[in-house]
């Protein structure tokens, strides 16, 4: 491959619109910044008959599209224009048990040592705030949630554990999140919590979605 | 009804998929090559998506107790049928009572689909009835198949004309085709080098959530990223520098850079790769892997 060539794919985006970038001719990554949940409520309610899927992530949503269909004008005039912040109705609060530190978080006199505090104060400062659900991800209904207090972030373990209970509270990075199902896993667990996130019988499987607010409560 | 004597190496009821659940973190799955599992379908009368069996690499002893309608589609794999009658692939087998079908190892290729008349009777999960083992649901109980599994078929469909199916054009050693990932501009010359200039191997670790292949590092300035949605065919580089490409079981999001993505008309090539397997990479533009999207259409025929 000549320096043409790559400098040709590397740059091969670059007429699209800089915050959009494609994975491949079905996958359209859209860089939505705060307005993540917004854009995604706005996408959602367009229903687009080209659109097979929508997952919002850290910052961005991804557009899947219907195999052999493409951007349509109206959608790409759907991105390019703005989004009213405020539309996006307050989603519903979730008061969820935990049970921290012992062998349901074995993780927490580490974490609570790094953060130079005792392990109380650790579990109160998890548990004084009130979270949102910014995208489910990586397990079925496993909720990575935003406004872990910065004094509590902390990076995921250098060797992910093989196996980690379903309803373990984790922290990974500037997210905090509960396991879903058992597998192995990353990160650093705090507590654990009872309540079943995701249940493939249920009308809506996941406990919680995209914008829901949560609150622990410790047990 | 299908009686499992003997199970495969990974047997697994599969439909055309649950697409739309992304934002619950569960992918679309189904068939890997759901073009296949269509055709099979059709030469035993059934809608395109009905369930059947997914049978990867070495495939499940399996008797039918009632007799049966089944059709075999994609890679072929050494069987017999009991009474030494011989077992065609894409047309439809009639089965008698009490008969079996015995699957030995793929001849080449990976994965094959087996079709039965009625179609699998599976509840369905999330809109659909394909198992989904990352997360243990769907399919049947949300697993592989076991030996002394017994499968209910659905009632049959209404009349059925005796149909041969033709695969789409096999390009089997061509390289896989991707168009520039949304963190290409991540790689300096020498990543990209390595990856378009290197011959990777499928390594033994891969199944349905990603392909692990092994050859030249691909080196890139950063190794993390805040979670982006993907698909199957991403291509991954972590930190180790050797590529992952997502399947069809893969999360919807991930943390890596994504340097490419294999077009949707090459995923079909991806089912049939098997560890071992040699992998080389080349570029397309968006526009000619748009026009490519109705490859991997399977021609159905009347029998003469």
């Amino acid at each position: 491959m000549g320096p043409y060539i790559m400098e040709k794919f590397r740059s091969g985006q670059s007429h699209i619109r800089p915050a959009w970038r494609w994975i491949s001719e079905r996958g359209l990554l859209v860089m939505t910044g705060d307005e993540t949940l917004a854009r995604y409520e706005a996408l959602l309610t367009l229903n687009r008959p080209e659109v097979e899927d929508i997952i919002p992530a850290d910052g961005s949503l991804f557009v899947v599209f219907r195999r052999g269909e493409t951007i349509s004008a109206d959608l790409r005039a759907a991105l390019a224009g703005s989004v009213e912040r405020m539309s996006v109705v307050t989603g519903a609060l979730h008061e969820i048990a935990v049970e921290y530190g012992g062998a349901a978080g074995p993780d927490l006199p580490a974490l609570a040592e790094q953060a130079c505090m005792d392990e109380a104060t650790y579990v109160n400062s998890h548990a004084a705030v009130e979270y949102v659900v910014a995208f489910l991800g990586f397990q079925p209904g496993f909720p990575y949630l935003r406004g872990l207090p910065r004094a509590l972030h902390a990076p995921r373990r250098a060797s992910p554990r093989l196996r980690v209970a379903a309803g373990s509270v984790a922290i990974g990075g500037a997210f905090t999140g509960i396991y879903s199902a058992s597998g192995p896993g990353g990160w650093q667990i705090i507590g654990h919590a009872a309540a079943v996130m995701f249940d493939p019988q249920r009308d809506v499987p996941a406990l919680l979605m995209a914008g829901d607010r949560v609150r622990f409560v410790p047990r | 009804m299908i009686e499992v004597l003997r199970a495969g190496q990974c047997d697994l009821a599969m439909d055309q998929g649950r697409p739309g659940w992304g934002a619950f973190g569960v992918p679309a799955g189904g068939a890997a090559d759901p073009f296949a599992l269509a055709a099979a379908n059709r030469l035993v009368g059934n809608d395109e998506a009905a369930a059947g069996l997914e049978i990867a690499l070495k495939g499940p002893g399996l008797r039918f107790p009632l007799g049966g309608i089944v059709a075999l589609t994609g890679a072929r794999f050494a069987a017999t049928r009991s009474g030494g009658a011989a077992v065609g692939w894409n047309e439809p087998l009639f089965l008698a009572a009490g008969e079996t079908l015995n699957l030995e190892r793929a001849e080449a290729g990976c994965r094959c689909w087996l079709a039965v008349r009625g179609g699998l009777a599976l509840p369905r999960l999330m809109g659909s009835r394909s198992t989904f083992l990352p997360a243990a649901f769907g399919g049947y109980q949300g697993r592989v198949l076991r030996a002394g599994d017994v499968l209910a078929s659905g009632a049959s469909p209404g009349g059925m004309r005796l149909l041969r199916a033709r695969p789409p054009s096999s390009e089997r050693d061509m390289p896989l085709r991707v168009v520039a990932g949304p963190q290409a501009r991540q790689f300096d010359a020498a990543g990209l080098l390595a990856f378009f200039a290197g011959n990777y191997r499928v390594g033994a670790a891969s199944d349905r959530r990603g392909l692990r292949l092994s050859g030249p590092a691909v080196t890139h300035a950063r190794a993390e990223l805040p979670s982006q949605g993907v698909l199957p065919g991403a291509v991954q580089v972590p930190p180790d520098g050797q590529p992952i490409i997502l399947g069809w079981d893969g999360p919807v999001t991930g943390g890596y850079p994504v340097i490419a993505g294999v077009i949707a008309a090459d995923m079909l090539k991806l089912a049939q790769l098997r560890p071992g397997d040699a992998v080389r990479f080349s570029t397309i533009d968006l526009e000619r892997a748009r026009s490519l999207a109705a490859a991997g259409q399977w021609e159905i025929e009347e029998r003469a």
